[in-house]
């Protein structure tokens, strides 16, 4: 396929992408490390006239923590920056390591956090992790702002609950309280420049006693969407994990998941694999919230 | 023997200081002022007939050139096996029918790409299908329909190998095993995708400017299937970005941007996608192996019977040539006493396997070593020391096919033993952990004249000049492999020159020598570096009088050739520079230049190669037991390359057969659907690895001097890629109690194999 | 479709060049401006040959189109010698330490390199393999690409003292 004609338009501020997203409704695609879109635009699966480009939009790129409040990335902050900034790096090591180890440097030096989510691939790989530290995504319009729980943002591949004319501004994550431990792990048969066959993050946050306060599990690869596994994660809430009840929450992951068998992996595989992974992500969590500090 | 220092030593390429610097042009760097740029359209079907072509609208888009389909084309069809012509079954374009989903069916070249991609979209075809054959044991299946007429089910090529009283021999045997393998089809990958450009500035000449491995072989396929003397077609030199056996045929795009050149007057360039290589492109041949061996109870070999399927795609390609060598090294390594092949080319309608980096070696010694081991388990004998009482010596004869002039196979099996530290890890194995072995031998070129030349196999002409310069012109080509470098080693001893004065002029079939068949076989160190030996000494010849007569010498004196000077060898201060014993020499010339050519064609030296190489290689892997995943953590090698002459870039050539060897065992597969597509059509899902799967490697060099090798050098490289597989395999059988006979090698199988997976 | 004229900043060179706005970076390099060291393995962002650095970090020049490099300071690998006798230490330490094979690779081979040790002058073996990942060998194992990124390292984080 030789690539689609289109126009680029290349705004300096928020409210100049949001006039183009109007103005260009039936036909305009958000443009900022074009890692996936140019791909599907060159294949022809996508094929919008206008591109709005964000790689000149001033203040869209910053990572910044306050305690109490945490983790906000803006909508064109590079997944490298992200996986390099100290903050993520400690207090959610899940999301860090994410960012380091997917696609290529290359990629993850264009790519953004933003555009991985809206990309909305079932195994994006910043995704599971997000979903296990609670984030939020602040999604702006001409005339409006809005909070969406990731967790209610994939629709289907590739599909999401953006509107037309709207863009991510920033990505929140919720600030992560002592006893906490996290982390994400996925598989593949190579080390690199390679899409996860399976991904598993966690998230447990203990009381004093040892006792679970908050879990959140989240899958990736394995459903037509990244996805939350309510069932597993109450499965330990309230109580005191133990090998036993690792396993039953990781056998309530594998219910979760509807996985296919692809190029990448068999359906059986998947399944099996999410078992491994959900009973190592939350035996790791466990121990790093046992540690005292996330 | 006592080879001259530059011999062996690290020489950096020549060529490297261009490549790092982004100045060393490749087939898709040449632009040329009125260059036309060309795109093939390929058939989406696996079988069908072409019922109807309709070019119209592509003809009549603003900016094409030229649109061509089958019916445009000279009806010659090509292959490389000229010696037996009912094995050349292609054309540049089809004719008729379609085999394998990406044959090709139309081209276009236009002003820029998109113009000539937009006009290939615009040609409508239309196909009748016809039934699929996906398999070697659907296409030789009674009743199977024919994929090329000509053939008898579907059955190309058939070689059979036969020594030994099979029969008798395994009725002695006391323990005698029978299996059956399959193995994928993987991809070179070099990181090039094909590209040429074609300029024809005379009427019915052309040049050919493209990334290949064969020049020689191009000139003579283009000129026949273009109806051009040969002397008519001209194959230049550009830098090539990797081949590994998938760039030494005739392409049918070199032969659409010749045709359309000749035809438009302007240059035309084509160069594929990495989507067209992965999909289309050559391939390791897959093949259905059966297996028989028989052994004594104390583990003596007896006797193999080896059966194979080659699954040859839709064209025979170099499947021929695969299709001999799996059964040369079905038996080779050890000594059978009775050995039995019968190995079958099979078309099936698939994209067309070639060679690649071993030529059905890498797939016989699959099979081969991984029943080796498996006999060894059974008959309670420790697997090296099985291998080391059949091994191979120098002086082994193997009937029909070669006598063995220099081999190291035991030492080297010594050598990875010592090395490996095998006998103390296997007496403590650790849970998840595994050694294996495999082992290789390859050929140094071949002696076979399948292509069927009237030339010399190798060939290289020098010329020296009084400013103490020396010239080397060689049909030969660098696709990466380093003979650029290598041959001006070689020339430099000859000469006693230092090597920055050796200038090299290479590949291009109108300046330099006939002929050299090309880089493949391990061939070009061997062949080519006999015909630089036999070149300069030719020189050294002319050279030497000039010393007798300046120096009034005895003729009983010999003439040494070092540090840039021509000298007597029994008063070393006695002589010339180089510079002023050529400027001498000239003098008497009447102003012929002092140039010599030499050449190697192997002679009587059976049917095979000249040499062997050999070696043995141990993995150890841990096998991650819940996921499956493998971790190749170290390979150890020790290999007989006779004596080397870069050790730089020996050591480069072990180092990137593993990585090639590696991808084969647990990642590399192309993978296709019921229709006969290849699903992973790029390196995200075609799996290679990266530098962060290589594990760490330790080798021994095993030094043998080869008698028919270039100061004792042979084969390095190649079969490198052979033993990596089935040492793999073998470790993860050890660490796991899976084995596996159906590569490749998937964390899924190995949890499948430990029941963790129902 | 309109072409676009932008001016791309190369190895310090200035260019105005007018492009269709669905052109990549890698074809205006390699066609427009003769820059043919850049070269194309894949166009999909995963082999890594094409890689450039642009604003000080590496990218693939496949997936980046032209009008977005409009105005930015791009090296590609033609930028990093300061002469043919002069190569840039990585360059030369690739030539020495055969890291070089058919070559194809190599000049993305030395980018990534060279944006790894931009921001990390000591990389240990596994950095540098990491550093790596996104540039894919066929050749040569990448062993002695590994070593011969370590060799420059150490030549440069010397010599930078020295200086």
């Amino acid at each position: 396929m030789a690539m689609p004609e289109f126009q680029v338009h290349q705004p300096k501020t928020v409210e100049d992408v949001l006039d183009l997203l109007g103005r260009h409704r039936s036909s305009v695609k958000l443009l900022c490390g074009g890692t996936d879109l140019l791909i599907k635009m060159r294949a022809g699966a996508q094929t919008p006239e206008h591109l709005v480009s964000l790689n000149r939009v001033a203040g869209l790129k910053t990572i910044s923590y306050a305690g109490g409040d945490g983790l906000v990335i803006g909508g064109a902050a590079r997944i490298s920056q992200v996986g390099k900034t100290a903050e993520v790096r400690r207090l959610y090591p899940g999301l860090a390591h994410a960012c380091s180890v997917m696609a290529t440097v290359q990629i993850r030096n264009m790519g953004t956090v933003a555009g991985n989510l809206v990309n909305a691939a079932p195994s994006a790989d910043t995704a599971a992790p997000l979903l296990a530290y609670g984030a939020s995504l602040v999604a702006v319009e001409r005339g409006g702002r809005r909070q969406i729980k990731l967790v209610d943002f994939f629709t289907g591949p590739g599909l999401t609950v953006l509107e037309p004319g709207e863009m991510v501004e920033a990505i929140r994550v919720p600030d992560v309280s002592p006893r906490s431990g996290s982390c994400y792990l996925r598989l593949s048969a190579r080390s690199k420049v390679d899409i996860a066959a399976v991904g598993v993050a966690g998230f447990l946050n203990l009381d004093l006693e040892g006792k679970v306060i908050r879990c959140r599990l989240a899958l990736g690869s394995v459903a037509p969407t990244p996805l939350r596994c309510p069932e597993a994660e109450q499965i330990l809430e309230g109580q005191t994990p133990d090998e036993k009840l690792i396993a039953q929450a990781a056998a309530a992951c594998v219910r979760a998941s509807r996985p296919i068998d692809d190029l990448r992996a068999t359906a059986a595989y998947r399944r099996a694999m999410v078992q491994v992974l959900a009973q190592r992500v939350l035996t790791q969590s466990l121990d790093m919230a046992k540690g005292g500090t996330p | 023997m006592k080879n001259p220092a530059i011999i062996g030593k690290s020489i950096p390429r020549m060529d490297a200081p261009a490549k790092v610097t982004g100045r060393a042009l490749y087939a898709d760097d040449l632009k040329m002022p009125a260059m036309l740029y060309g795109k093939i359209l390929r058939s989406p079907l696996a079988h069908a007939l072409i019922k109807r072509i309709d070019v119209s609208r592509a003809k009549a888009l603003p900016g094409v050139k030229d649109v061509i389909t089958g019916a445009d084309i000279p009806q010659v069809k090509y292959g490389n096996w000229r010696l037996v012509p009912q094995s050349q079954d292609e054309l540049a374009l089809a004719v008729d029918k379609v085999r394998f989903v990406g044959d090709e069916v139309a081209a276009v070249c236009a002003i820029d790409a998109d113009t000539a991609q937009h006009a290939i979209e615009l040609i409508e075809v239309e196909y009748e299908e016809l039934p699929l054959i996906l398999s070697v044991e659907e296409a030789t299946a009674e009743g199977a329909g024919l994929i090329h007429d000509e053939s008898k089910g579907n059955v190309s090529l058939v070689r059979k190998i036969d020594y030994g009283d099979l029969e008798e021999m395994f009725a002695k045997a006391d323990y005698i095993r029978e299996d059956t393998f399959k193995v994928h089809p993987v991809q070179h990958a070099y990181l090039e995708p094909c590209s040429c450009v074609a300029h024809s500035e005379e009427a019915n000449r052309v040049t050919l400017w493209t990334s290949t491995q064969t020049p020689y072989i191009v000139q003579c396929l283009l000129a026949s299937t273009l109806g051009l003397p040969e002397n008519n077609v001209r194959v230049m030199k550009v830098q090539v970005g990797g081949g590994f056996g998938g760039k030494m045929e005739l392409r049918p795009w070199e032969f659409c941007a010749s045709f359309m050149a000749m035809r438009t007057g302007r240059p035309v360039k084509f160069t594929l996608t990495r989507a067209d290589e992965l999909a289309f492109g050559r391939r390791r041949h897959p093949m259905s192996i059966y297996s028989k061996v028989g052994f004594t109870k104390d583990g003596k070999l007896l006797a193999k019977d080896f059966q194979v399927m080659l699954d040859g795609g839709a064209y025979n390609a170099m499947g021929p040539t695969a299709t001999f060598l799996c059964g040369t090294f079905g038996n080779m390594l050890y000594n059978y006493p009775a050995y039995r092949y019968f190995g079958r080319h099979v078309y099936t309608n698939k994209p067309p396997a070639s060679a690649m980096r071993g030529f059905g070696a890498p797939q016989a010694a699959f099979v081969a070593e991984t029943q080796m081991n498996m006999a060894a388990d059974d008959l309670g004998i420790d697997p090296i020391d099985l291998r080391i009482k059949n091994a191979m010596q120098t002086g082994d004869v193997i009937p029909d096919v070669a006598t063995i002039s220099s081999c190291g196979f035991k030492e080297c099996l010594e050598k990875v033993r010592e090395i490996s530290g095998w006998d103390a890890k296997r007496k403590d194995p650790k849970p998840g952990k595994g050694l294996g072995i495999g082992c290789f031998s390859f050929i140094s070129g071949g002696v076979f004249n399948w292509f069927n030349t009237k030339y010399n196999f190798s060939a290289a002409e020098v010329s020296v000049y009084e400013d103490g310069t020396a010239q080397l012109a060689t049909m030969a080509c660098d696709i990466g492999q380093g003979p650029d470098t290598a041959m001006r080693q070689i020339l430099a001893a000859e000469l006693g020159i230092p090597i920055e004065n050796i200038r090299l002029i290479a590949m291009d079939t109108a300046t330099t020598p006939k002929a050299d068949l090309g880089t493949w076989g391990s061939r070009v160190t061997l062949m080519n570096g006999n015909a630089v030996i036999d070149a300069a000494r030719k020189i050294k010849e002319m050279l030497i009088p000039v010393l007798f007569e300046e120096m009034d010498l005895n003729q009983i004196h010999d003439i040494g050739f070092e540090d840039g000077r021509v000298f007597v060898k029994a008063n070393p201060k006695k002589g010339l520079t180089f510079g002023e014993c050529v400027y001498k020499a000239l003098r008497g010339r009447r102003g012929e230049p002092l140039t010599a050519r030499g050449f190697y064609t192997p002679r009587n030296k059976g049917l095979v190669s000249p040499a062997f190489s050999f070696g043995a290689q141990v993995a150890e892997v841990d096998v991650d037991t819940g996921t499956g995943l493998i971790k190749v953590e170290k390979m150890y090698t020790a290999h007989d390359c006779g004596m080397p002459i870069n050790k730089m870039a020996v050591e480069g050539q072990l180092e990137g057969a593993i990585q090639m060897g590696l991808g084969y065992a647990l990642m590399e597969n192309l993978i296709m659907d019921d229709k006969g597509r290849t699903l992973n059509t790029t390196f995200l899902d075609y799996k290679m690895p990266t530098a962060e799967d290589m594990p760490p490697g330790e080798s021994a060099d095993v030094y043998t001097y080869e008698p028919e090798g270039p100061y004792g050098a042979k084969e390095a490289g190649e079969g490198l890629a052979i033993p990596t597989a089935p040492a793999i395999t073998h470790a993860v059988h050890q660490a796991t109690g899976y084995r596996c006979m159906e590569t490749p090698i998937t964390p899924e199988k190995v949890l499948r194999a430990l029941n963790k997976i129902k | 479709m309109a072409k676009q004229n932008i001016e791309l900043i190369v190895n310090g060179d200035r260019y105005e060049v007018a492009v269709e706005p669905n052109r990549m970076l890698v074809d205006v390099l390699r066609e427009d401006l003769g820059l043919t060291g850049t070269k194309i393995g894949c166009a999909q962002g995963d082999c890594g040959a094409c890689t450039v650095i642009m604003d000080g970090v590496s990218i693939s020049s496949c997936l980046t189109l032209a009008v977005e490099a409009h105005q930015r300071d791009l090296t590609t690998i033609e930028g990093l010698a300061t002469s043919p006798q002069e190569l840039h230490p990585i360059q030369e330490s690739f030539v020495q330490h055969g890291a070089v094979q058919c070559g194809y690779c190599t000049p993305g081979m030395v980018m990534s390199a060279k944006h790894l040790l931009d921001n990390n002058p000591k990389p240990s073996e596994q950095e540098i393999r990491q550093g790596l990942s996104g540039n894919l060998c066929r050749c040569t194992g990448y062993n002695k690409i590994v070593e011969a990124i370590g060799a420059a390292a150490g030549k440069m984080a010397s010599s930078a003292k020295e200086g």
